[in-house]
């Protein structure tokens, strides 16, 4: 995928998909005009084969299936400094939050995506006990991810400073939590 | 007792960190309030903001939790307090959001089943630099701090992006530099104040903490500072938790104690180092203090 040639036709370019970024991260994407201060700024290019400049580069050209084999999308860190640096007001970070979500709409969990795992967990304590469990959510997560042995010694040293509860209690108003992600749930299925 | 101290009272949310991983900031802040007589009233039933899951993930998730926190903190008198950069960020996200889209506000109401509250949320170094004053800090500090080298860090969200936190200049803030230069000690020139370090990729790609909190810690090292001061809990994470691996990684010792800014400030304000979490840091911060006469 990566090296073969890129043909833009109306077959290739899916303009559907940048219309949906568009719509989910309220920025443009045709405003990039490739002046890659974005990617100059970024702390996490080394870790992608699409840099963020190529990203917009490849939406404009409605390479959806390109963008979404990769893992750039994956190693955003959400840290702010290309939307916060474009002089032209492009919202990038919000563009790779829809790239995300979009991703795993179509192809769900990919091989890049132990971050969305991540998330998923740490939504899922949101949903059981109001906060964050810590201590669960790194089990959890060596266990699914299948990293077992992943910052084993690390436990022992945080539980011996106090810094991981071994039990975690609910908050108190857990239904209207549980509601408020009801109501979202339905929303999803009427006007979202 | 000064008379305009006692008049400052806040509702405080905590976050998910400070009542685990992040227990010292939790500590510290409380301390550090209490010695400048400032009131602080944790928000009853508080719940997880969402962080950068939520927004990763659903962006109406992320601004309904944050709305509902904002509608439970309505209920503490006072302005809201956020110690956690992150939560501190997606609180005012959340506002910024909504204050121009009246159909995403509808949605977020529908899904909290109430109003959103004009809450002001503001960041501890907020209080202490504009609400409490530098003038006033200066005055309330009990042990002076110098001598000691202190790299003041940023990282991404206490700034970024500008329209958001308002708390200060975004390529150039000084408000950590302020607050600390308060207390006498003295902050370091230094290039990573601003950078990424791998936030919450700590549980899913630590490599890449590994990476972006090592250049981090070269960089505060470089420039000879002491220590590092930090006001996340996620920062403090990545470079304090896993700073031995990050030395294993690199071969580099840097034995730099990571310290949340609320630490530093209440060892100046006079409290006992005891009641400061000290002894939860990886990095041992006590050699550093006992050199410069701070314990």
């Amino acid at each position: 995928m990566k090296h073969t040639k890129m043909t833009l036709s109306t077959e290739t370019m899916n303009l559907d998909f940048v219309r949906k970024v568009e719509s989910l991260s309220g920025s443009s994407v045709r405003r990039c005009f490739q002046c890659g201060k974005c990617t100059a700024g970024c702390p996490m290019r080394s870790f992608m084969e699409h840099p963020p400049n190529r990203i917009m580069r490849l939406l404009q050209l409605g390479q959806w299936e390109r963008i979404l084999a990769g893992r750039s999308i994956w190693y955003c860190a959400s840290c702010e400094t290309c939307s916060t640096r474009c002089p032209n007001k492009v919202d990038l970070a919000a563009i790779m939050d829809a790239l995300r979500k979009l991703s795993w709409d179509a192809n769900g969990p990919s091989k890049e995506s132990y971050v969305q795992l991540a998330n998923r967990l740490f939504i899922e304590n949101i949903k059981t006990y109001g906060r964050q469990y810590e201590m669960r959510l790194g089990a959890v997560f060596n266990v699914k991810s299948g990293q077992f042995l992943k910052d084993l010694l690390l436990g022992p040293k945080l539980l011996s400073r106090g810094k991981l509860k071994m039990f975690h209690s609910k908050n108190k108003n857990i239904t209207e939590i549980e509601n408020i992600f009801n109501r979202i749930e339905e929303m999803r299925k009427t006007v979202l | 007792m000064n008379s305009t101290n006692s008049k400052l009272t806040y509702s405080y949310y905590p976050g998910c960190s400070l009542h685990a991983s992040g227990k010292e900031y939790d500590i510290s802040t409380r301390g550090l309030f209490k010695a400048l007589k400032i009131g602080l009233k944790e928000v009853p039933d508080w719940l997880c903001c969402g962080a950068t899951p939520a927004h990763n993930v659903d962006e109406l998730l992320s601004l309904s939790l944050c709305a509902k926190n904002l509608s439970l903190a309505d209920e503490v008198k006072g302005d809201l307090a956020v110690a956690c950069a992150a939560c501190f960020s997606r609180l005012k996200t959340t506002q910024h959001r909504l204050a121009d889209n009246p159909e995403k506000r509808k949605q977020v109401e529908h899904a909290i089943a109430g109003s959103v509250p004009e809450k002001k949320v503001k960041h501890l170094l907020e209080i202490l630099a504009k609400d409490y004053g530098l003038e006033q800090l200066q005055e309330a500090v009990q042990k002076p701090l110098s001598g000691l080298k202190v790299a003041c860090y940023y990282g991404c969200l206490l700034t970024r992006p500008p329209e958001v936190p308002e708390l200060d200049c975004t390529e150039a803030p000084t408000i950590m530099e302020r607050v600390i230069g308060a207390t006498g000690a003295e902050t370091v020139a230094w290039s990573h104040r601003l950078e990424c370090c791998g936030a919450n990729f700590t549980l899913s790609r630590p490599g890449v903490v590994l990476k972006l909190s090592g250049d981090i810690l070269a960089s505060a090292k470089a420039a000879g500072a002491d220590c590092l001061m930090v006001a996340c809990p996620l920062c403090h994470g990545n470079l304090d938790i896993r700073q031995k691996e990050i030395e294993e990684a690199t071969g580099t010792r840097y034995n730099m104690p990571v310290f949340y800014m609320t630490q530093l400030l209440a060892l100046a304000a006079g409290v006992p180092a005891a009641k400061l979490g000290f002894d939860s840091m990886m990095v041992s911060p006590l050699p550093l203090l006992k050199e410069k006469n701070l314990l």
